[in-house]
């Protein structure tokens, strides 16, 4: 296999009809009255909100905006509002600062200079948004998180990746960019560069240190179980880079996974008790 | 034997874990097939239950004869069909062994049964750890022809095929339960095992989404020289009326004759380097 950006081509078309369906059989398994889903203004979730309107119909989606004073940024509500506006789903604007002060105020080691913890918070408080909204109306929460973010860690545990179903996880990032341009998301949006939004200017490829381009293109290595040295070789960057990714990629399955537990009884959630989903 | 044999590919979504919500579309689909001048209909892999059952699948698998075979006996003896379904089959000598397993019921009562022999385990499946393998391929005699049956991953062993054939199988009956992400695959060995075999072949797929993942249906029946004949479509339920001319087989037959030139001698150099790999 030839390691080149050609790996990363889809038949967007049979991804799209795909990932439709896969929300549209989802939202009626669980009898749920639609989704929600919090748009940043970024590109995953402008991607997620466009193709759960397209799979179940624009009014039975609910994008919920969630700014805060820190981050605040015009332009990311209406990069959401266009992407509303032309999938025909329904907006609300919420303003967490509030609720983020008053977790300021009350936790008795809160430490306002560790932005990491702090940032954390924000991405936790947008969950509690959202399932309030989704128990409230009987829908389910559709995350947004992508393939290369996943794989990378790169995400607040219990916050931004909770969530019932999440349509993109299994793509990458560049992935997500051309599937957004195919499904009629604008060419700016689809190029804006990706931020948490858990502090001012923070840009993913900056704090990851690596361009999505040559990233996912270490991980599509990985999965396939390719050698460090073979990916470094075939795409051209130093070895070093590519084990800094596998190690990050390894490092990080707790998040991905349910709370370890040591193994007491028969049947042990996590590892070995395997039901089938029944309620969604 | 008849000659010539309507058959019914029911490419069904099961309700998971609801057996009697799929006997009520397995009766349904029986009685259509029938309406429409069946012979015989088909439905998938696990049809009875649904394909990812995890841990449930102890409580959802039944004995041959058991509560469920015996309402498809007697769907069959009621409308005077074949029917061919897939169902978790738990051995009767045990507790807990537990066989992925064909089931093939005519008017007169059950006619056989295959106990898939390959379990995939690997990806997303884990076959393996629920399931014992069969040892033996199956070919019935029946008033609709000579059919043999396997189940989804044994398709990827050209052996399993090739055994059901030489036992004189004319329809080669695969039912599956197979994941979008793999149809390429399907669509290439149901073209090959017919082909190679020059029997005909109809593969049955499940539709519907379980678990996330995605079964893609496109069920078909192939001729003998490897042609698409029927195709339903792809994803969603579908019910689709096909005719087997078992004639067919002849001219394939003289056109490629692969059973002609098979060289015994190579299946005794195939086992020995197997046993070295």
């Amino acid at each position: 296999m030839k390691l080149t950006a050609s790996v990363l081509e889809l038949d967007l078309a049979e991804v799209e009809k795909r990932i439709k369906r896969f929300i549209k059989e989802y939202v009626e398994n669980a009898e749920a009255d639609g989704i929600v889903l919090g748009m940043s203004g970024g590109i995953d979730s402008g991607t997620v909100a466009a193709i759960s309107s397209l799979s179940i119909g624009g009014d039975k989606v609910t994008g919920l905006m969630l700014p805060e004073r820190e981050t605040f940024d015009s332009k990311d509500i209406n990069d959401a509002k266009i992407v509303a506006e032309k999938f025909g789903l329904k907006t609300t604007v919420c303003d967490i600062t509030p609720t983020l002060e008053g977790f300021y105020k009350t936790i008795p080691i809160f430490d306002r200079t560790e932005k990491l913890c702090k940032g954390n918070i924000k991405a936790r408080t947008r969950m509690i948004y959202l399932y309030y909204y989704a128990n409230k109306l009987n829908m389910i929460v559709c995350g947004s998180s992508d393939k290369s973010e996943t794989m990378m860690g790169y995400f607040t545990k219990w916050g931004d990746v909770a969530a019932d179903i999440s349509p993109l996880m299994d793509l990458y990032k560049t992935q997500v960019r051309k599937l957004a341009l195919h499904i009629g998301i604008s060419p700016e949006l689809a190029a804006k560069p990706s931020t948490p939004a858990l502090w001012p200017n923070q840009l993913a490829e900056t704090e990851l240190g690596i361009k999505y381009e040559t990233l996912d293109l270490i991980l599509y290595g990985l999965e396939r179980f390719m050698t460090t040295e073979e990916i470094a070789q075939q795409i051209s960057v130093k070895k070093p880079l590519v084990e800094k990714v596998k190690s990050r990629w390894l490092a990080v399955e707790h998040k991905r996974r349910l709370p370890l537990t040591p193994k007491v009884e028969y049947r042990t959630v996590g590892t070995d008790f395997r039901l089938p989903r029944h309620i969604y | 034997m008849k000659k010539k044999i309507k058959l019914a590919l029911a490419q069904i979504s099961s309700k998971r874990e609801n057996k009697k919500a799929n006997l009520r579309k397995i009766e349904k689909f029986t009685i259509k097939a029938k309406e429409q001048g069946a012979n015989l209909v088909i439905f998938p892999e696990l049809s009875l239950t649904g394909y990812v059952l995890h841990d449930q699948v102890y409580e959802l698998a039944e004995a041959i004869l058991g509560p469920s075979t015996k309402k498809v006996e007697e769907l069959a003896k009621k409308t005077g069909m074949h029917i061919i379904f897939g169902m978790p089959e738990l051995s009767e000598k045990t507790e807990a062994t537990i066989f992925n397993t064909a089931v093939f019921v005519g008017p007169t009562g059950i006619i056989g049964k295959f106990r898939k022999m390959y379990l995939p385990t690997h990806s997303v499946f884990e076959e393996k750890r629920y399931f014992r393998p069969g040892y033996q391929t199956a070919v019935f005699n029946t008033p609709v022809g000579n059919v043999g049956l396997f189940i989804c991953y044994d398709i990827f062993f050209p052996e399993v095929c090739r055994l059901t054939r030489l036992k004189g199988a004319e329809l080669m009956v695969c039912i599956s339960a197979s994941p979008a992400v793999r149809r390429n695959y399907f669509e290439i060995f149901t073209a090959a095992r017919a082909l190679e075999n020059t029997a005909f072949l109809v593969y049955v797929n499940l539709a519907g989404v379980e678990d996330g993942l995605q079964f893609w249906g496109g069920s078909r029946l192939v001729s003998p020289t490897g042609d698409v004949l029927v195709k339903a479509k792809y994803d969603e339920e579908d019910f689709v009326v096909c005719e087997v001319d078992y004639r067919d087989i002849r001219s394939a037959e003289t056109f490629i004759p692969t059973l002609r030139d098979l060289r015994p001698e190579l299946f005794e150099k195939l086992k020995k380097q197997s046993e070295n790999l």
